[in-house]
């Protein structure tokens, strides 16, 4: 009852809402308020499937099968949980700072609504539908401020994921001819005795296309055009909740529906995402800017999901759980903090910057010790060395960008940003903190959702 | 028959990774059409069976797979949407910078360079 509510509430105020002009004041925060009111039927769900495991309804009282079944387990509701809360912090930043144009709040609520309904799917179809749904509101989101580094990022990255997007259709048609479902817990099923060719090729196709929403390495060639060129408060929802589209993907289809695959390029995966760490640790250095080096800071950072997701088992899923979520808090926080001046907003993107670089008690820190715990049950020393090497290469650069936005004086970016923004940032950078000193309920989270996408799991 | 279609969605695809690299936005934009039919005849060709339209069978007929029609007609929604959205993008960017050449887009990127180097320059008298 309340997942198919969760998944209404947003879609239909922001159906309405678009035809509003959202630069008045009350449609913005009509629309903070609906965030909100999602996050908590959300987070009802979260508490519901934590105590009885995971939900299943099927829309239009249709016999399963025919109808569109959407499916709540511990993976998906952490990551609707944590996107809308990015789209929340997002969202108010913006309605303190002026909105700007009259479909941003409308759009932020379709967005919400088509994340929360990708990450509650059961059915590889739906997950097309609501990603395109999101994907599309996220290409105009990319436009918002309408000056002209903005239309290119929109430009960019409208072509680029629209290409990735296609690819995910065609894998799409591919698994159904093979397995003749589409339901995600047959798939996995069926997929165990198809063609060993076909199914790695379809495999790959879905990893092609969930590296380009998240900007792996090679495929990261759009990322720091469009980060740096769209405004502050889109850059943090395309880093904080939409890129969750890309996690999400390869820790739902990679361990449920190619398990066999998985094993087989597990390696292979480990090393993309080591060259993907130490390539955006290393630009991130290099680069100037402080957005672009966020940027390339982003390609890093999911380099280490990656590893986590082909080191694969318990620790390594877990791992790439809590790394996802705390990397989205971080980019959401720096990206945030990165568009603001004024007291407070330096200690904001310290957090964030400490956080980064996972020194305690940031929630950074949880998710390096994730990983190293992950690199240690594998036994690989590269792998421990690597980790470390990027940690520190994360430190050098995000103290490089620290120093560049605040210590510079005097200040290149004038007054001090209104009160309520910075509160915000301040708001944002208590919760990394928070994360970092009480680990538990997302450690315990993380855990769940992990044993959820093993096989043998009831989902 | 699937061979047939195996070889529309490769020429469709073929033409659109084709056109996706040219210079022109309006090119890309066509590309990015054409490889969303390449989609579509993929999923009609994922799911080819023969037999009647499946609406109100006589019990025991062969049906035609209906779900890779309903796919493909969702599938053909959503790339009516985004290509109109393309479109409008590319109107847009016509209207700003004046031109519809991909190049000159970059010329933004360019002046921004500029100012980093800018700004570096002056990172390193202030070490200095």
């Amino acid at each position: 009852m309340i997942l198919s509510v969760a998944l209404l509430v947003p879609w239909a105020t922001g159906a309405v809402l678009v035809a509003l002009d959202g630069r008045r004041r009350a449609v913005g925060w009509l629309a903070v308020a609906v965030l909100a009111a999602t996050f908590a039927l959300l987070a009802v769900l979260t508490a519901q499937v934590l105590a009885g495991g995971s939900q299943e309804v099927v829309t239009g009282g249709w016999p399963p099968g025919v109808g569109i079944v959407l499916h709540a387990d511990m993976l998906g509701v952490v990551f609707a949980l944590l996107s809308v809360l990015v789209l929340l912090a997002a969202t108010t930043h913006e309605v303190l700072a002026g909105i700007e144009e009259r479909v941003f709040p409308g759009l932020v609520l379709l967005l919400a609504g088509g994340l929360t309904g990708l990450f509650l799917t059961g059915d590889v179809f739906n997950f097309y539908v609501f990603f395109e749904l999101a994907m599309t509101a996220s290409y105009v989101l990319t436009a918002y401020g309408g000056g002209r580094r903005q239309l290119r990022a929109a430009m960019v990255f409208t072509a680029v994921n629209l290409l990735g997007s296609f690819i995910f259709l065609l894998s799409v048609a591919g698994t159904y001819r093979v397995t003749g479902t589409l339901a995600m817990l047959d798939v996995g099923e069926r997929m165990a005795v198809v063609d060993p060719n076909a199914a790695l090729l379809i495999a790959t196709g879905f990893f092609i296309a969930f590296s380009v929403k998240l900007g792996l390495f090679p495929f990261h060639f759009w990322l720091p055009t469009v980060y740096a060129g769209s405004s502050p408060a889109v850059a943090a929802i395309l880093s904080g909740a939409v890129a969750n589209i890309g996690a999400y993907g390869l820790l739902r289809f990679g361990p449920t529906m190619f398990p066999a695959q998985l094993r087989l390029v597990g390696a292979a995966i480990v090393v993309l995402g080591a060259v993907s760490l130490i390539y955006g640790a290393v630009l991130a250095v290099a680069r100037g800017d402080v957005a672009e080096s966020l940027a390339y800071s982003a390609i890093g950072q999911v380099g280490y999901v990656l590893v986590a997701l082909g080191v694969g088992g318990p620790v390594g899923l877990t791992a790439a759980v809590v790394y996802s979520v705390v990397n989205a808090l971080n980019k959401t926080l720096l990206f945030l903090a990165a568009g603001i001046r004024g007291p407070l907003v330096a200690g904001a993107f310290a957090v964030g910057a400490l956080s980064v670089a996972g020194v305690p008690p940031a929630a950074g820190f949880v998710g390096k010790l994730e990983m190293f715990r992950a690199g240690i049950v594998v036994g690989s020393v590269p792998l421990i060395v690597l980790l470390t090497l990027g940690s520190g290469l994360s430190l050098v650069y995000m103290f490089q960008m620290y120093q560049r936005a605040f210590w510079r004086a005097p200040a290149p970016a004038g007054p001090a940003s209104p009160l309520p923004l910075r509160l915000l940032t301040t708001a944002v950078a208590l919760l990394v903190l928070a994360a970092g000193v009480w680990p538990e309920p997302l450690l315990a989270a993380s855990g769940r959702a992990a044993e959820g996408l093993l096989p043998g799991a009831a989902g | 028959m699937i061979l047939a279609f195996a070889l529309a969605a490769a020429v469709l695809f073929g033409s659109g990774a084709y056109l996706l690299l040219k210079r022109d936005l309006v090119r890309v934009v066509a590309g990015i059409m054409l490889i969303s039919q390449c989609a579509l005849v993929t999923i009609i060709g994922s799911g080819l069976t023969r037999g009647r339209a499946p609406i109100a069978v006589p019990a025991g007929q062969a049906v035609s797979d209906p779900l890779p029609q309903a796919l493909a007609l969702t599938a053909l929604v959503i790339g009516l949407a985004t290509v109109a959205l393309l479109l409008a993008l590319v109107h847009r960017v016509v209207m700003v910078f004046r031109t519809a050449e991909r190049d000159d887009l970059a010329a933004g990127e360019a002046e921004h360079e500029a100012g980093l180097e800018a700004q570096r320059q002056a990172d390193r008298e202030e070490a200095s």
